[in-house]
């Protein structure tokens, strides 16, 4: 159970990055459709940084870097070009797996036993993870697990308590009054874009050199779209997104756990793996009440010009 | 020309241009001469009849996908899960063909199939229209998700029920000669699906311009609350839409398992879904353009294939090529709507003088 536990908090990491990123952008106006492509892009830049330079801060630098680019090649679409956001975000994601298979070839041809660094370590904290039950669970993780406990309230702080929140929210709601107020609508969106893209990087790379050491072309597997939808079924709040990462995080620890033990005599594997998709059309069928903001997926154009 | 479709001819034709020297330009951090590579590209497809033909087998389903999705479109919803549904009309293809190979005649054997396929992948499709008119779900993530549910489904049936009788590989048994789709073209794979294709997209055209219920699901495209208030049922229109879009894709499942493959295969055409997105992208969502811009991505896959062969370049070129031609294809709507809102601001100078 402790196992089951401390693996939930584990997997829901890079879930709680992405839809914190997501949930973010998407009061601003901006669903980042493009999500998939920059966790892959991000699995993809953080394995082949570490493994060139031997060094995981490097791979993350990495990682960030990519996120940032497919971010911004997005948010310039999107926000600037005023594109279709669903529309863009499907042709950069299938741009992102032709670009990382590709590059992967490039950089390291056709390996004959799969590549790989050693993970992410676990850092066990002092004290704290010697309480029984809670410390083997939240105080024996790797860092950027550590990173999360922060996250989530640091953000929502800034979306409902700072003037910078006010901002971002009104962008999705009424973002012709954010106009009038003198801030640049575009600007404030297209940085929330770019914000997306440095947390989806890492949340990327946590697939490739946060656990698993190696990289795939379908590592990601949909992770960031369930991301993208703990961001809609945690009603465009930090807390809900908190909710919905330890539902999914345990989902998936369960996944893993079922395999583990071949339990696939009496219910399938793929069972297991279908669970959190499952569990997502189920959530989204059975949630009554919405706070879509107002303006999201919309472009913003000035009346006049 | 009417200026309109003349910008929508240019721009796209530049879009796809750039979009292959990009991936072209991709090719130079391989040390491969993309020009002689192009070239090649291009000789061996038009080399023999063989390899021609197989352009227009590989754009046989690419079409129904991306009749899935400009379906949707035009009611302003999205269907994402074509890819999903495809494999649920695979899975349902192959069942149905090993099922009733034997018992009935070829021909009855592949219209039944047909028709369960079209029931079956429709129903799957239709689910995702059902709980947006019903729950008000978000139609664009469950039909994501969906996508997920079938794959894992397919596995399991090609993991038990459908396996092969050797019990080896996660696949099925091969069909019976009489369940295939017959050729066109004796000495290539070209299969009558093709011309089932094309004949879908121009009813698919039809069903949408000339008829009361295209009026209605385009009306609740533009906007849904006016054609609610105009009596139009919209509800009832995204189950029927989300149907007849899960349906089309789940053809494609039917021409691939019984037309190209001739068995279901684990883990076959896994881009089939994104790709027909792309290609309704390129064809602004018109049917009739889908025709060709589905074969333009039919000759990207086999140009990608070939290319795969060659010495060194790897497959996954054709993601890259799709991948860029898309964007480029977004920049183009871009640019043709900066050009109409030029020529608009002229036309209005022009009066003012």
């Amino acid at each position: 159970m402790v196992n089951l536990l401390s693996r939930t908090i584990m997997m829901g990491t890079p879930l709680l990055f992405g839809a914190t990123a997501e949930v973010i952008a998407e009061r601003t106006g901006m669903m980042v459709t493009a999500i998939e492509g920059i966790f892959l892009l991000g699995a993809w830049a953080g394995f082949v940084g570490t493994y060139l330079s031997g060094s995981l801060i490097t791979g993350f630098l990495a990682a960030i870097l990519a996120g940032l680019v497919v971010a911004a090649l997005y948010g310039w679409i999107c926000v600037y070009l005023k594109q279709h956001q669903v529309v863009t975000g499907v042709a950069i994601n299938i741009l992102a797996v032709g670009l990382c298979a590709f590059l992967y070839r490039v950089i390291f041809g056709v390996p004959i036993t799969p590549l790989t660094v050693s993970p992410l370590a676990t850092i066990p904290i002092p004290v704290l993870s010697e309480i029984p039950f809670i410390g083997p669970i939240f105080f024996n993780q790797n860092v950027l697990t550590y990173i999360i406990y922060f996250l989530a309230p640091l953000s929502y702080f800034m979306l409902y308590k700072t003037s910078i929140g006010l901002t971002i929210r009104s962008a999705g709601e009424n973002p012709e009054a954010v106009d009038v107020a003198g801030i640049n609508v575009l600007t404030i969106r297209f940085l929330t874009v770019l914000l997306a893209g440095i947390m989806g990087g890492i949340a990327g790379a946590f697939y490739s050199i946060g656990f698993l050491g190696m990289f795939t072309t379908n590592i990601i597997g949909g992770r960031g779209w369930i991301a993208f939808a703990i961001c809609f079924l945690g009603n465009w709040n930090p807390k809900g997104a908190v909710i919905g990462t330890l539902a999914f995080g345990f989902a998936e620890a369960i996944a893993i756990y079922m395999q583990s033990i071949g339990s696939n005599s009496f219910f399938p594997n793929e069972l297991f793996i279908a669970i959190p998709y499952i569990m997502t059309i189920v959530l989204t069928v059975s949630r009554k009440s919405f706070n879509v903001p107002a303006k999201l997926g919309v472009p913003y154009i000035k009346e006049n010009y | 020309m009417h200026a309109k479709l003349r910008d929508l001819l240019i721009t796209n034709m530049l879009a796809i241009v750039l979009g292959i020297v990009a991936s072209g330009l991709m090719l130079l951090f391989l040390d491969k001469n993309p020009i002689s590579a192009y070239t090649v590209l291009i000789t061996s497809v038009v080399r023999d009849g063989y390899t021609f033909a197989d352009i227009f087998v590989k754009a046989t389903p690419l079409m129904f996908t991306a009749l899935a999705f400009a379906f949707t479109y035009k009611a302003n919803l999205y269907n994402i899960g074509a890819q999903g549904q495809f494999y649920i009309g695979a899975v349902i293809a192959a069942a149905a063909s090993l099922f009733l190979q034997n018992i009935l005649p070829g021909w009855l054997a592949l219209i039944i199939t047909l028709f369960l396929v079209i029931a079956g992948s429709g129903l799957w499709g239709a689910f995702v229209g059902f709980v947006k008119a019903r729950y008000n779900s978000n139609e664009f993530l469950v039909s994501m998700m969906s996508t997920y549910v079938a794959l894992a489904i397919m596995n399991y049936l090609l993991r038990t029920f459908l396996m092969e009788t050797k019990a080896e590989y996660p696949q099925t048994d091969a069909l019976l000669a009489s369940v295939w789709l017959p050729r066109m073209i004796p000495g290539t794979r070209l299969h009558i699906g093709f011309l089932l294709a094309v004949l879908t997209c121009i009813g698919v055209w039809i069903l949408l311009y000339k008829t009361p219920l295209g009026y209605r699901i385009r009306a609740v495209g533009y906007n849904a609350r006016a054609a609610q208030m105009a009596g139009i049922n919209a509800k009832k229109l995204y189950i029927l839409a989300f149907f007849i879009s899960g349906a089309l894709a789940g053809v494609a499942g039917f021409t691939e398992v019984n037309g190209v493959q001739h068995m279901l295969v684990q883990g076959f055409n896994p881009d089939i879904g994104a790709a027909g997105i792309g290609i309704a992208i390129l064809a602004n969502g018109n049917p009739i353009g889908i025709i060709f811009a589905a074969i333009l991505f039919g000759a990207l896959k086999v140009g990608g294939t070939i290319m795969g062969q060659m010495s060194g370049i790897p497959s996954s070129i054709i993601e890259l090529m799709q991948g860029f031609v898309m964007v480029f294809v977004i920049l183009a709507y871009f640019v043709r709507n900066w050009l109409e809102n030029n020529r608009e601001k002229r036309k209005l100078q022009k009066a003012v003088v």
